[in-house]
């Protein structure tokens, strides 16, 4: 595998101009989609299949009384350990030599387990083409070193693309020296390879705890489940498989044979 | 409920498709246990069991694909094993217990129409392995479930032995409902199979009780705003009249009353009340999953 590329999203840097999102849109050839009413600046709610770079705005109430304005632009994870790759039963989710995880749309075949799967709701399900949809990172343009269409758009340098292990060492950085500016809350969130998920390849920095984003606070790996509901599915087998037999092989109950 | 995260939105179909699926395992396995016991004492069991798993799976893989996105591409999913996906899992269990199933009905047949006199032992063979299949079948649903991060069964760990258990009981239930049926009088089978029935309603009790205990324990907000919807909200009438009362309590009390009494009027009534309550149970857990 070739060095892991990633995305370090600063959303202390952000400004909520959506050149990302626009840019994304563009040059993925995403569709129209209809804006609704969110109660925020933000459109939409949650990631759509047309939708794969999606600025939140949130407005938090801070103990004075002010409101906090919080942007983060939000993009697919690209777990280390993807609950999509891991549900597909095609194939058609698969990790490039870059570490990034895409969907390839030629083998796709929409049963949706991926849609359900994603611990942060980004996959999502394109009704024309009945296939699962996601950010591919530019799959297109990384390949031909031109880097996501977001991050080149990002006129901040929010949104920064590269080596991701330089991208953690410089994030780290950037972390003490917002704390040192007094944002106590300034943390990273999925930059820890051992942390959730083996580590998120889109990472962010949050001035607020990941909550405040609607971000879960410790994402669970969802296959992690299947050993012990499996074990238990075995206890109920035995139980049933045990109990038949009983119930067949035990004398004197019923009529006549 | 599940704040931002998405729901595949599986439609009532998928619902019908774990019901009978888990069905077909479950009558697939009763009919092995007969056939196992006593081939001759447990001819018609047996025969009505192998008959029933076929009947209730035709409609399987048809559901599964049509509910695709791309349904021309269903062979995509026997193109891959991934054994950290159910589904992958799962659509290789279909497929091998759909051939288990399809032999011993084949085999029954023969015997029935005097072709061959006496098949139990390549029967067994079948049923033996594909009981394990069946089994899987009936229980994988649930395990696929727990393996997404929807909220509701993230936090469960007892769907796969709950569906199984569904799975065993509306399987039992359904061939005590042919057999009376046919028999219009109470037999030894009949009377065996209303007995199977009520052990596992009792286990498909305790992993509820199993599964509602589990989301609790985890103190998930959008889980537990998800089990609302189940216990208080608006499945609830659903859930403890018909899930819970009339599909788990009530059989469970009138099959008692039928070890000392055996009524084929009782067993159908018993086994129609089993077989609503699962459904019941399968759909609600879909529905509340979803939202």
């Amino acid at each position: 595998m070739a060095r892991t590329l990633a995305m370090f999203t600063d959303t202390s840097l952000c400004i909520g101009c959506r050149a990302c999102q626009v840019a994304c849109k563009q040059w993925n050839e995403l569709g129209l989609e209809l804006p609704e009413w969110t109660g925020t600046y933000q459109n939409h709610t949650h990631f759509t299949d047309k939708t794969f770079r999606l600025v939140r705005f949130i407005e938090e109430p801070k103990p004075s009384g002010d409101l906090a304005w919080l942007l983060m632009s939000d993009v697919c994870k690209h777990c280390a350990d993807a609950g999509c790759l891991n549900a597909c039963p095609t194939g058609a989710i698969y990790r490039t030599q870059f570490g990034t995880v895409n969907i390839n749309q030629d083998v796709c075949n929409g049963c949706r387990y991926c849609v359900s799967a994603c611990p942060f709701g980004v996959v999502s399900f394109n009704e024309n083409t009945g296939t699962a949809k996601k950010c591919t990172f530019c799959n297109d343009r990384i390949h031909n070193g031109l880097g996501p269409a977001c991050a080149k758009a990002c006129p901040t340098e929010s949104i920064q693309f590269g080596f991701r292990d330089e991208l953690v060492g410089r994030a780290q950085k950037r972390v003490e020296t917002l704390k040192a500016m007094g944002f106590k809350d300034a943390q990273l969130y999925g930059a820890d390879s051992s942390g959730f998920l083996g580590g998120l390849n889109a990472f962010f920095l949050l001035l607020s705890k990941p909550s405040t984003y609607g971000l879960p606070e410790n994402p669970k790996l969802p296959q992690k489940n299947i050993f012990v509901d499996s074990l238990l599915s075995i206890g109920s087998a035995l139980l049933v498989g045990i109990g038949a037999l009983v119930a067949f092989r035990q004398r004197g109950t019923g009529g006549e044979a | 409920m599940g704040g931002l995260l998405q729901s595949a939105h599986w439609p009532f179909l998928i619902d019908v498709y774990f019901f009978l699926g888990g069905l077909a395992g479950g009558a697939f396995v009763i009919a092995t246990a007969a056939l196992i016991v006593d081939s001759v004492r447990y001819r018609d069991v047996s025969r009505v069991g192998y008959y029933l798993a076929l009947v209730a799976l035709v409609p399987c893989p048809v559901i599964l694909i049509v509910d695709l996105g791309v349904p021309v591409r269903f062979m995509n999913m026997v193109m891959t094993f991934n054994p950290r996906s159910p589904m992958s899992m799962g659509a290789w269990a279909l497929l091998g217990f759909s051939a288990a199933a399809f032999l011993a009905a084949l085999l029954t047949l023969l015997e029935d129409l005097g072709k061959a006199r006496n098949l139990s032992r390549p029967k067994t063979v079948i049923g033996v392995v594909g009981g394990f299949l069946g089994f899987f079948l009936a229980a994988y649903p649930g395990v696929l479930l727990g393996a997404t991060a929807r909220p509701l069964w993230i936090n469960a760990h007892t769907l796969g032995a709950l569906f199984l258990a569904v799975g065993a009981s509306s399987g039992a239930a359904a061939m005590a409902l042919v057999l009376a049926a046919l028999s219009r009088r109470s037999g030894d089978g009949i009377a065996r199979l209303a007995t199977t029935t009520v052990l596992a309603v009792v286990i498909q009790l305790v992993a509820m009780i199993g599964f509602v205990w589990s989301v609790r324990a985890s103190g998930s907000a959008p889980a537990l705003n998800a089990l609302a919807l189940i216990t208080s909200g608006p499945y609830s009438m659903l859930f403890w009249g018909g899930a819970i009362v009339a599909g788990s309590v009530l059989p469970i009390l009138l099959g008692l009353v039928g070890l000392m009494r055996p009524s084929v009027g009782l067993t159908a009534v018993t086994s129609v009340l089993v077989l609503v309550g699962g459904f019941l149970v399968k759909t609600l857990i879909m529905a509340a999953g979803q939202v």
